[in-house]
């Protein structure tokens, strides 16, 4: 899995994880005009990305924030989308934010000029109805769960228990947490010449961390396919959709805090999905009735044969819908499905090209199969 | 235009009745309302045919939709459609036609004295199903039924006037439905019906109304930044994730694409950076709380307090009650109510040329 590197630099340790990145952060000024990483809302009871110029300001950072109000991708997206990049800036953030961020890249969403990508060994966030409902209380088990290396911990979020892409990233600089050590891995040429310049050198070996790393992934693994396999009854057939998506509400919600669905107006929200009053009466009577607002099994479909190649599992569709459909392990599950069939991994790397992006002239020949009614398709008796 | 129905039963089946004479008698083409489909949850939609009446769940206490959202999807009909909604859904509704949102004439509106619904969670598991009861005998009782949404808990608007049909459900305790008929439309649409002269006495939800404005002043207390001015609006505002559910639930925030959404708010990186080294510190994404101040000054005059925005806050801020003191404040200052009429001209286009000349001073 090592990319650049097969040895990490230590950082100087403070006295916990999220003081010594805090601290390596601290001593960007020079390398980085500015840093976003996450901070507490003046209320202290949510976080925000900021992007902090002032380092006096970092003081009040939480590089690892208990939960993920707005998947960072979206944030770099809003920074970055449009115009010439002046500042050079660290973003740091975790590994499916990466992803994201990755898949963003590619739909020419971001550009990551000028910017350096950050990511640490991810222990997952806590649901955001869980923090918000207490803040104090949400801050007190995630900081059990980062201070006792809670690996498998059952409070966070449903796709953070069934991850198992929460460390290393394709981003520039990773950094590995190694029995309290937080050892930094530069990942990229970008990450290579931060490391340099800080004067880090890579000698730290990798290979307790990565033995560690191999069994929190298996354990991962397993989860995910059992929860695949639950999810795989809930959605598959017509009748599972409707009672998974019965209490749906149209909000909507699931697709604005999508960091992959970045169309300004989503098709299902425009004018051309609300038809006409005599299109309405002739669908109602055509079954007797027509539940309102429309097209609500229709808008989850159309999202995941929009987005589900890229899904990076995030878990914010979740998050933010108010009628607790399990959104995120639904499009989680779908999106393994699509992906499989492409041989792609949303958000593994930035030169695999996205699939639908890609044209072969020999592709998914069980579908041409279909398509031509034979047995085999030419030419594929090998 | 005062005459009023009395018929004794059960009040879903009497309704359903009404609603199966005008289908057969074909005055309507559907009846838009509250059904219970077969898995147990609460939806809002249209039936066609009156062997599905079953489904219809006329007074139903929770709000999946605002249906003053769905009634204003509908272009003009050749048939109308009778519609059973909350009187705030009603209200909106109003506001929307003042709009050019929607058109009056193509539904037969029935409205009712609701006391309030359950937030949207409880569709889930259907937690409202064992609550019914309880929730009668409030009703019944004239009190605030426990656990209905902060935004009914404090509504003081529950008697629309201009709906075609006002059933009394609050305070009513014996086993006659009694409807109003407040328009021309609802006395030919419901011809045949025995009717007598009366109209509803509106002093009878006194009771309830009295208990909501207690209510009303403790949750509007709550979210007053009167004192703490923007420093209090970020508190409460903070913690927003930008998802703008608050605008695709409400059923005043018609437009297809939100300002905010638009590319007036996609800023070039340059200014962002110039903000950033400006400030020393940027919250991304931007505009957090200016969304909804911008929302607060496009829509809070026509805010008829139905809750949806709070019930759909992934981060639980109390958007209703914020939206509805700022609306209620500023809509006073007009002697506007929104959702009473749909003569009553929205504050903002009316052109006066002397207005509040103490502004200039």
């Amino acid at each position: 899995m090592e990319k650049f590197s097969k040895k990490g630099a230590e950082l100087k340790a403070e006295n916990s994880i999220q003081a010594t990145i805090r601290q390596f952060f601290i001593q960007t000024e020079g390398i980085f005009d500015a840093v976003m990483m996450p901070m507490r809302v003046p209320a202290q009871d949510s976080y925000a990305w900021i992007m902090v110029k002032n380092r006096d300001l970092l003081a009040d950072s939480v590089p690892i924030a208990p939960i993920m109000p707005v998947n960072a991708a979206k944030a770099i997206k809003r920074f970055t989308r449009k115009g010439e990049a002046k500042l050079k800036v660290a973003v740091l953030i975790k590994p499916c934010e990466v992803r994201a961020a990755v898949e963003l890249t590619k739909l020419n969403q971001i550009n990551l000029d000028k910017v350096t990508i950050f990511s640490y060994d991810c222990p997952g966030a806590l649901p955001m109805q869980d923090y918000i409902d207490d803040p104090a209380a949400g801050e007190t088990k995630f900081q059990s769960i980062l201070a006792d290396n809670i690996w498998n911990s059952k409070e966070v979020k449903p796709t953070c228990q069934i991850c198992d892409k929460f460390y290393l990233p394709a981003g520039d600089v990773h950094f590995a947490f190694d029995e309290g050590r937080v050892i930094a891995i530069a990942n990229s040429d970008k990450g290579n010449d931060v490391l340099s310049q800080m004067n880090l050198k890579a000698e730290y070996s990798l290979d307790n961390w990565e033995s560690s790393i191999n069994e929190i992934k298996a354990k991962r693994l397993l989860a995910k396919e059992q929860t695949y396999s639950v999810v795989k009854g809930k959605v598959e057939g017509f009748d599972n959709l409707l009672d998974t998506f019965a209490a749906c509400i149209g909000c909507h919600n699931c697709q604005s805090a999508c960091p992959i669905c970045y169309c300004r107006q989503c098709y299902f929200d425009s004018a051309t999905a609300k038809p006409n009053s005599d299109v309405m009466m002739l669908r109602a009577e055509k079954r007797g009735g027509l539940t309102l607002p429309l097209d609500r099994i229709m808008f989850h479909v159309g999202r995941m044969a929009h987005m589900s190649l890229s899904c990076v599992s995030c878990g914010l569709c979740s998050d933010a819908c108010p009628v607790n459909i399990p959104v995120a392990k639904i499009f989680s599950y779908v999106g393994s499905q699509t992906q499989q069939a492409f041989e792609y991994v949303a958000g593994d790397s930035l030169g695999d090209a996205l699939p639908m992006k890609e044209y072969k002239t020999e592709e998914l020949s069980e579908l041409t199969a279909l398509l031509n009614n034979t047995e085999s398709p030419e030419g594929s008796d090998e | 235009m005062n005459k009023m129905i009395s018929i004794s039963g059960e009040r879903n089946t009497i309704i359903r009745d009404i609603i199966e004479k005008l289908l057969k008698e074909d005055k309507i083409s559907a009846v838009l309302s509250l059904r219970k489909l077969k898995n147990g949850t609460i939806d809002y939609g249209l039936t066609t045919k009156v062997e599905y009446l079953g489904i219809v769940e006329p007074f139903y206490p929770l709000m999946p939709v605002n249906a003053g959202q769905q009634l204003s999807s509908f272009t003009p009909l050749s048939k109308p459609i009778a519609a059973i909604v909350k009187p705030c859904e009603f209200r909106a509704f109003v506001e929307m036609v003042k709009r050019e949102q929607g058109l009056m004439k193509n539904f037969l509106i029935f409205t009712y004295s609701c006391s309030g619904v359950y937030p949207i969670k409880a569709n889930i598991d259907q937690s409202a199903e064992s609550k019914l009861e309880e929730y009668q005998t409030a009703a019944a009782n004239l009190t605030i039924p426990e656990g209905v949404r902060d935004a009914c808990r404090s509504c003081e608007h529950i008697h629309p006037m201009e709906a075609d049909i006002f059933v009394s459900i609050a305070g009513e305790k014996d086993n006659n439905l009694k409807l109003y008929l407040q328009t021309e439309q609802a006395e030919t649409m419901l011809k045949g019906y025995e009717m007598t002269e009366g109209s509803f006495d509106d002093e009878k939800l006194n009771k309830l109304l009295d208990e909501r404005k207690i209510a009303k002043e403790e949750i509007f207390a709550a979210v007053d930044t009167s004192e703490s001015g923007l420093d209090g609006l970020i508190d409460i505002f903070g913690k927003c994730v930008g998802c703008h559910g608050c605008n695709s639930v409400c059923p005043i925030c018609y437009c297809v694409l939100c300002d905010f959404d638009s590319f007036n708010y996609d800023y070039n990186r340059p200014i962002l950076e110039k903000e950033l080294e400006q400030k020393g510190a940027l919250r991304l994404p931007p505009d957090t709380l200016f969304f909804h101040l911008g929302r607060l000054s496009h829509m809070s005059f026509s805010c008829v307090g139905c809750g949806m925005c709070s019930d759909v806050c992934p981060a639980n801020i109390p958007v209703a009650a914020v939206f509805k003191r700022t609306g209620e404040n500023t809509a006073a200052m007009f002697d506007f109510v929104a959702g009473r009429s749909v003569k009553e001209e929205i504050p903002v286009m009316i052109y006066k040329e002397e207005e509040f000349p103490e502004l200039g001073e």
